[in-house]
């Protein structure tokens, strides 16, 4: 097969690094970076190691303070999170903002949190900023992503005596194509290079592929097992089928919904105006709600171990909480919040055909696995009696990520420990705006990657010469509901009554999940395109993407519209 | 982020820009921007073996880019579906194996789903019907999934007596050019019409051919164009005894597997006269084909044993 025509390195990018002669030297390392902790594995040449900081902690916490000039990230600093959090300066659950609009209604919720986000609704980025000496210190998600990631390569750089450059980084399956480009984003700003970016279940389903593998040399029998995985911003589930090493994904399905829900729900439990806390964002308001949010994770945590918490906690602005809450309480409350997490199980089971007695484990990870009505909740669900045991709720994800890495670096282990591969599938559907203001899915959800599939479209209109082709993913039937990942115009189409033209779309995922989308003209009884192609990288919006979609359709209206031709077969 | 119109002559096409038949083709490399650090840029043993498999595969049904049989369970395509992923998903084999995987993908989907299955089943029988009626219109699709056994009418030996087209009129087809009945469509009606329109025929002419067999049987009664020599000659002609003609095809394309050099000498051994003149009609026809390009395509979906020598 023939090189590719040209090549283009990313701009942050040196190319000494295929000149090295050891091949372990550039094995990628394994990131989980959670919406509050993470962690770093790495292949060391027989099995995953977890990282440690300095503090011997494997996990670390996802937040960043700003002081005076530098900012300080959770890996490498001693500080006292809780002091830090009453004051403004630290920003923390930056996953659960990154890529997301001020019209977002997680950004929405996440305007609780003890710093400032601010929002004007109109499909900007919000702002986002830490109060230091007294000034509001604007930031992004992605410079406190990167400041985290950059703390957590020296880290590795140090105790694996080597450079880091290529990572494996966990993500959560419902992020959007957008939301990717800005974790990508952050990496680039870290210095490092995305190898590949991991719904967080598929890690954990490649460690369950190793673990079986080592367990069992039959490569013949399969096993289906599903995977739970809730951390503190989001919620995933996938379902795989493994044998021989081979896990192979045969749904995906995940949300927004997370531990940091529980906790503002436990917030407003426990002082139900308490979003008006924040609405000055003064100093006491900000210490104020640092105050109940610790007394409210407090209770949460105690919660999984006890059946009832006494709360006492003083807001120093004259409230006073005293309050007995049991385990039912909690539960009634966040109720919402576990009927999400089996609607998604449900759906996951759907998505890939499987029923629940076809399922051998079932797998809870993540740090909301501890709490006993999730357990209860995915065992329900799933119709089992006991959970899979064999691995460590917190590590599971970030251990698989370094397994990915390894096997994607081209290791090999004579023992034949990664002799694994992961076969992923996209989580979301991937098409175009076409029938007036529908979703068209050209690759639905859940398709194998790579993956490529096309659809013929044509115009809406007599003569029309251009189009527009305008690429969302997401699973709403109509555009709004969908996530858009950037537009292109197809222009000199022939003259021709409306629906003569053929217009192709191809869309074209590979392994490293980049989407390429390829459009061209087709007059009927050509097998040429009429124009060049045009091929387009997405997605290729930037910020402010929340109104480019309002914008094309104030600027063009219907006028470049396509409807959807259904194949004769 | 990058945006760019693609000129024809600069970039491979993607298939669906090229060919109609969704089915024959594997699709063509795209063009791609190669990331850094990506295992495309370093030298795998898997590599080049992608690349190769990719030429190979063009062409193949989904059971030959498998290398299952068409009969195959669930159970063995899962298992040799990743198998192959693990030797040429790009993980493994870098980006090279980009475009392999993708028909892996397409045909596993098809091949696990019974419905997909089916119609693709239907499919291939229809795009053999398709393949031939593009070049030579005349070689007999199939009903449902390949069996066995296919029915073959000797065109020389049948006198036109129409019974068989009477009797199950979904199968065979008369052809009245050439004033003889044909197999159009395989299992096209119920066992029991196939059984009585074969026991039909006065002069015993349809025969229960393996399948294997019938490709080569249908392609060598058709009339093949004559060598001219000026006005003498040319036009069309149809091997006298095409069972005879068959097999030597047959022997000369398993000589050619195994010694090309020896070919000539092993074959005259054990040769009577009648079937020296069949080989001879047969390796000249063989030959035209070669020159034409033809054969090349006809062995292309004939018979395909090496997939799964290959893969092993």
């Amino acid at each position: 097969m023939a090189e590719p025509a040209y090549t283009v390195a990313s701009d942050s990018e040196t190319t000494g690094e295929e000149k090295s002669s050891s091949t372990f030297s550039e094995t990628a390392i394994g990131i989980d970076i959670g919406t509050s902790q993470c962690s770093v594995a790495v292949w060391n040449g027989s099995q995953v190691e977890l990282l440690k900081n300095t503090r011997n902690q494997k996990m670390m916490r996802s937040y960043v303070t700003f002081k005076d000039e530098n900012p300080s990230g959770g890996v490498s600093s001693q500080l006292s999170n809780e002091q830090d959090m009453l004051s403004g300066a630290a920003i923390f659950n930056m996953k659960r903002l990154i890529g997301r609009v001020d019209t977002d209604p997680v950004v929405h919720s996440s305007k609780s949190l003890p710093f400032l986000v601010q929002t004007l609704g109109i499909g900007v980025r919000p702002l986002i900023a830490a109060l230091v000496n007294n000034v509001w210190r604007s930031t992004t998600p992605e410079e406190v992503v990167a400041i985290v990631l950059v703390e957590l390569k020296a880290m590795a750089e140090i105790q694996l005596k080597r450079p880091i450059k290529n990572v494996v980084l966990t993500i959560p399956a419902s992020f959007s194509r957008f939301q990717l480009t800005r974790i990508e984003r952050a990496c680039a700003m870290a210095g490092l290079h995305v190898l590949r970016l991991m719904p967080e279940p598929t890690a954990v389903a490649l460690l369950y592929a190793q673990q079986n593998t080592s367990q069992n040399t039959n490569t013949g029998s399969e096993k289906i097992a599903l995977i739970f995985n809730m951390g503190a911003g989001y919620c995933d589930v996938a379902v795989t089928a493994t044998a021989g090493g081979v896990s192979q994904i045969k749904a995906l399905a995940g949300s927004a919904i997370g531990g940091e829900d529980l906790l503002q729900n436990m917030m407003r439990h426990l002082l139900p105006d308490s979003e008006s806390l924040l609405t000055s964002h003064g100093l006491d308001d900000i210490k104020s709600v640092g105050l109940l949010r610790v007394a409210a994770q407090d209770t949460i945590h105690s919660l999984s171990s006890q059946t009832t918490v006494q709360v006492d906690v003083d807001l120093g602005n004259g409230t006073k909480i005293c309050k007995v809450v049991d385990r039912g309480e909690f539960e009634e409350i966040n109720q919402d919040v576990f009927d999400k997490c089996a609607s998604l199980i449900i759906q996951c089971l759907h998505d890939a055909k499987v029923d629940t007695e076809d399922v051998s484990d079932v797998i809870v990870v993540g740090g909301c696995s501890y709490i006993p009505k999730i357990k209860s909740l995915v065992k329900s669900t799933c119709k089992k009696q006991e959970l899979y045991k064999g691995m460590n709720p917190l590590e599971a994800a970030v251990s698989g990520a370094a397994l990915e890495g390894a096997v994607a670096s081209g290791l090999s282990d004579p023992f034949g420990n990664l002799d694994l591969l992961t076969i992923q599938v996209t989580p979301l559907a991937i098409g175009i705006r076409a029938d007036g203001n529908n979703f068209v899915p050209i690759i639905p959800r859940s398709t194998t990657m790579p993956a490529q599939k096309d659809l013929i479209f044509t115009t809406a209109h007599d003569n029309q010469a251009e189009a527009l082709i305008i690429v969302y993913e997401g699973e709403g039937k109509k555009v709004e509901e969908n996530h858009l990942l950037g537009y292109f115009k197809i222009t000199g189409i022939p003259l021709a009554p409306k629906g003569v033209p053929e217009i192709r779309v191809i869309l074209d995922i590979d392994a490293s999940s980049v989407l390429r989308v390829l459009a061209g003209v087709l007059m009927p009884g050509s097998h040429q395109p009429v124009n060049p192609v045009m091929g387009v990288r997405m997605p290729t919006v930037d910020d402010g993407h929340g109104w480019c979609a309002e914008a094309l359709n104030r600027a063009y209206g219907s006028t470049l519209d396509l409807v959807t031709v259904h194949k004769k077969i | 982020m990058s945006v760019s119109a693609v000129s024809i002559s600069q970039f491979s096409l993607p298939k669906a820009f090229q060919v109609e038949d969704h089915f024959t083709t594997i699709s063509k490399p795209i063009w791609r921007w190669r990331r850094q650090g990506s295992p495309a840029s370093r030298i795998r043993c898997g590599k080049r073996e992608a690349g190769e498999m990719l030429a190979t595969s063009m062409g193949k049904n989904y059971y030959e880019l498998l290398g299952v049989s068409v009969d195959s369970n669930a159970q063995k395509i899962k298992r040799a579906y990743r198998n192959l992923q693990k030797k040429y998903h790009p993980d493994v084999a870098g980006q090279e194996g980009h475009e392999y995987t993708l028909k892996l993908n397409e045909a596993y989907k098809v091949l696990m789903r019974e419905n997909l299955r089916k119609e693709y089943d239907a499919s291939i029988g229809e795009m053999r019907g398709n393949y031939s009626s593009s070049s030579l219109g005349r070689t007999s699709s199939w009903n449902g999934p390949l069996r066995p056994q296919g029915l073959f009418v000797d065109e020389n030996a049948c006198i036109g007596c129409r019974e068989c087209v009477h009797h199950a009129s979904s199968t065979f087809i008369f052809d009245e050019a050439l004033g003889c009945a044909r197999v159009k469509l395989q299992y096209g009606d119920d066992e029991q019409k196939i059984e009585v329109s074969v026991d039909s025929c006065p002069v015993n002419c349809i025969h229960w051919v393996e399948k294997e067999e019938l490709p080569v049987l249908e392609f060598l009664i058709q009339p093949q164009p004559k060598e001219g020599f000026g006005i003498f000659g040319g036009g069309w002609e149809k091997s006298a005894n095409v069972f005879m003609a068959a097999k030597s095809f047959n022997k000369q394309t398993h000589n050619e597997n195994h010694g090309r050099n020896s070919r000539a000498s092993t074959v005259e051994e054990e040769e009577t006269p009648a079937q020296a003149k069949a080989r001879a009609d047969a390796s000249r026809k063989i030959n035209m084909e070669a020159a034409s390009g033809l054969f090349s395509r006809f062995w292309q979906w004939q018979n395909k044993p090496f997939w799964g020598e290959k893969v092993e």
